[in-house]
């Protein structure tokens, strides 16, 4: 049997070379002194297949479209077996590599890495860090959530700064007039198919390069037996990308982080915030204003990386020693020092003006889209339509107001809106404002009775007057009613206007609104001081 | 080999290398013809952007207006956010795209001004810049009453 399986083995490296392949790939002499800090670059190597495959996974269930690319996310999240791990594997496998590339770049630097004979491989490299940089922008739009959304935004405006022709850059990266649909096909094409083959192409040269030459080694060549790459490198390498594995697993445990609504170009309330490795970028953006706009955006991380490329040949000493090497390893280190201070700096600033307040109107109106027999007889779990979810409506506006009006209705402008009475009208009114609040989140928690009072003053009240700086102008203020009144007064008020004010115009609500909603709604306005 | 046959080699490779670029300029030339944007249609029209009474006396009113937009296979509706404001007896539209990088801004009723939450860039109710980065002030669209209808209508 033994002889047959030999046999075949010999066969098969007849017809195909492959062990002249394994010796060559695996049986590569390594200096003396090889170690741990050379196990950077196949932990890269590791990070990068662990995108590939989970990438080939997400691709199997994604739709590169507006309308399907963040209901096929969320699918992935929520109806994929393993779903939401495999999505955290590539979301967070993302940083991984990101993190993995500087580090094997800054030991390249410090060890010296770069200097002659291996000069191109410097350069391949530093193309690959910014393919890399590629993957990480391209993907970020494809959720198409809000995030995704604004942060490509600001990367097409950003493009528009390319001195001469940043126009026609904007508009290659568009696709079309606005982003919208030709953007997500084109950055999807980028992301799996034109980044992936250049991926391929520059680590298979990166690889003949670091063999052509051989790696660096130490700093200081040590004396001793040199020692084949399989098994002793080989071992510490796996060693590094299981500890690796095991942090990337324990991460994407959790899944990714959770979606955001829809991307919804005419949101005022959103704060985009990029992935953490452009935050430096993000950072520095903001200390160059107005015309010198450019000059933060792609002069400095322009002249940086040119910088960096010219290393070869600024740096060129004999010995590859970090003290013989000052004048390059502190502008090195400070430069990095000023990339982690502005990834800080960005990352601690987080305005506070985007707390979208739900108005009494919109807290009163998701209650009634909760409840009301209108919205819940199709949008329910067996229900004709799929439930009313916070955060994941992604119909526009005046769909939503149409739809709300007249349920039946498909497209906006197809039917007019059944007229209702004035209250039904308000209804119809608390409930628009409410849905379109719901597409960045759920209302606020309040228990049932505050719920309902609220209910009912957006029903009933609100169309008149005005609370916290929402609402109808017709009548009186009542954002601080209870400075004025006391609930009797109040509940008196409501009931019957004219008993308590004789020249009021407001109409009795005594026989519209029940005894205890009455005297509810003035206990709570009269606590408003 | 004789100069002859040295010769003929080097027309035959010369021929064979440039026939291979041709080929590959006429696919580079094809994906790139592909991937090239159409012009874009950008003929303003004048448009209902809100009511006249809808405006409140003390802020810009942030009005929405939808229009059909064809994205290539993809027939969506573009919406874009103008600030609808009265200055005097004249009408005001200021573009809610923020001059630095195309973010939406937002008024602060707080403040008074406007703020763009992207880069910390702030514009005053006139749609000047008082702060952070933004190049130019907010974009003026073209506005008008329409006495009719009253109706406040933009021209975008």
């Amino acid at each position: 049997m033994k002889g047959m399986w030999a046999s075949l083995v010999d066969w098969l490296d007849n017809r195909t070379g492959f062990r002249w392949l394994r010796h060559h790939a695996l049986d590569e002499p390594m200096p003396a002194g090889t170690g741990w800090w050379f196990t950077l670059g196949s932990l890269l190597l590791f990070g990068l297949s662990i995108q590939v495959l989970t990438g080939i996974g997400l691709a199997l269930f994604y739709a590169p479209t507006p309308d399907h690319a963040w209901d096929s996310v969320r699918y992935i999240t929520t109806g994929v077996r393993g779903g939401a791990f495999l999505r955290g594997l590539h979301h967070w496998g993302a940083s991984v590599v990101v993190v993995a590339a500087l580090l094997h770049l800054a030991r390249v630097v410090f060890f010296g890495s770069y200097r002659k004979p291996r000069e191109v491989n410097w350069i391949v490299g530093l193309v690959l860090l910014h393919v890399i940089l590629a993957f990480g922008l391209t993907g970020y739009l494809l959720p198409w959530d809000q995030r995704a959304y604004w942060a490509t935004v600001v990367a097409i405006n950003i493009s528009k700064l390319t001195p001469g022709f940043g126009e026609v850059v904007a508009s290659l990266l568009r696709g079309g007039a606005d982003i919208g649909a030709l953007t997500l096909t084109r950055w999807y094409a980028i992301h799996v198919m034109v980044l992936p083959l250049a991926l391929v192409t520059l680590v298979v040269a990166h690889l003949y390069l670091m063999r052509r030459h051989g790696i660096s080694g130490p700093v200081r060549p040590q004396a001793g037996p040199s020692q084949m790459f399989f098994p002793h490198q080989a071992a510490r390498d796996l060693t590094i990308a299981m500890l690796v594995g095991i942090v990337l697993a324990v991460m994407a445990w959790k899944g990714a982080p959770p979606l955001e609504p829809p991307a919804d170009p005419t949101s005022s309330n959103y704060i985009p915030r990029p992935e953490w490795y452009f935050l430096g970028l993000f950072q520095l953006l903001k200390y160059f204003p107005g015309r010198w706009e450019v000059v933060g955006a792609l002069v400095v991380p322009g002249v940086a990386m040119g910088l960096l490329a010219l290393l070869p040949w600024l740096d060129r000493g004999r010995s590859r020693e970090a003290r013989r090497r000052l004048a390059v390893l502190i502008p090195f280190t400070f430069g990095l020092a000023v990339v982690a201070t502005l990834t800080v700096l960005g990352a601690r600033d987080a305005p506070a003006v985007s707390e979208s307040r739900w108005n009494i109107q919109e807290i009163g109106g998701a209650a009634m889209v909760n409840t009301s027999e209108r919205c819940t007889r199709c949008h329910r779990p067996d229900g004709l339509a799929a439930p009313i979810e916070p955060g994941r409506i992604s119909k526009p506006g005046d769909w939503v107001a149409m739809h709300i009006a007249d349920p039946e209705v498909i497209a906006a402008g197809v039917r007019d809106a059944p007229q209702g009475s004035k209250t039904a009208q308000a209804e119809t009114k608390a409930m628009i404002a409410a849905v379109s609040h719901l597409r960045s989140g759920p209302p606020p928690a309040l228990d049932s009775a505050t719920t309902h009072v609220y209910s009912e003053f957006a029903r009933q009240c609100f169309s008149c007057h005005t609370l916290d700086g929402a609402g109808g102008k017709d009548g009186p203020d009542l954002s601080h009613a209870g400075l004025k009144l006391t609930a009797d007064i109040i509940e008196q008020r409501i009931i019957d206007p004219k008993s308590v004010k004789p020249d009021s115009d407001m109409p009795a609500f005594g026989g519209k609104i029940g005894p205890e909603d009455i005297r509810a709604i003035a206990n709570w306005l009269a606590s408003r001081k | 080999m004789n100069a002859h046959d040295s010769n003929r080699r080097k027309t035959l490779a010369g021929l064979v290398a440039a026939g291979m670029s041709l080929i590959g300029a006429a696919l580079a030339g094809l994906v790139g013809a592909a991937a090239t944007p159409r012009a874009v249609d950008r003929t303003r029209k004048w448009r209902k952007a809100a009511s006249m009474f809808d405006l409140p006396p003390d802020q810009p009113f942030a009005a929405v207006l939808a229009d059909r937009h064809a994205d290539g296979w993809y027939e969506t509706r573009k919406e874009t956010v103008v600030y609808l404001d009265k200055v005097g007896e004249e009408y005001r539209a200021l573009s809610a795209t923020c001059t630095h990088l195309g973010c939406r801004v937002s008024w602060n009723l707080e403040t008074k001004h406007f703020h763009c939450p992207c880069h910390g860039g702030v514009y005053d109710r006139d749609g000047r810049v008082i702060a952070g980065p933004p190049p130019a002030p907010l974009a003026h669209v073209n506005v008008r009453l329409n006495s009719q209808t009253s109706d406040i209508e933009v021209e975008l």
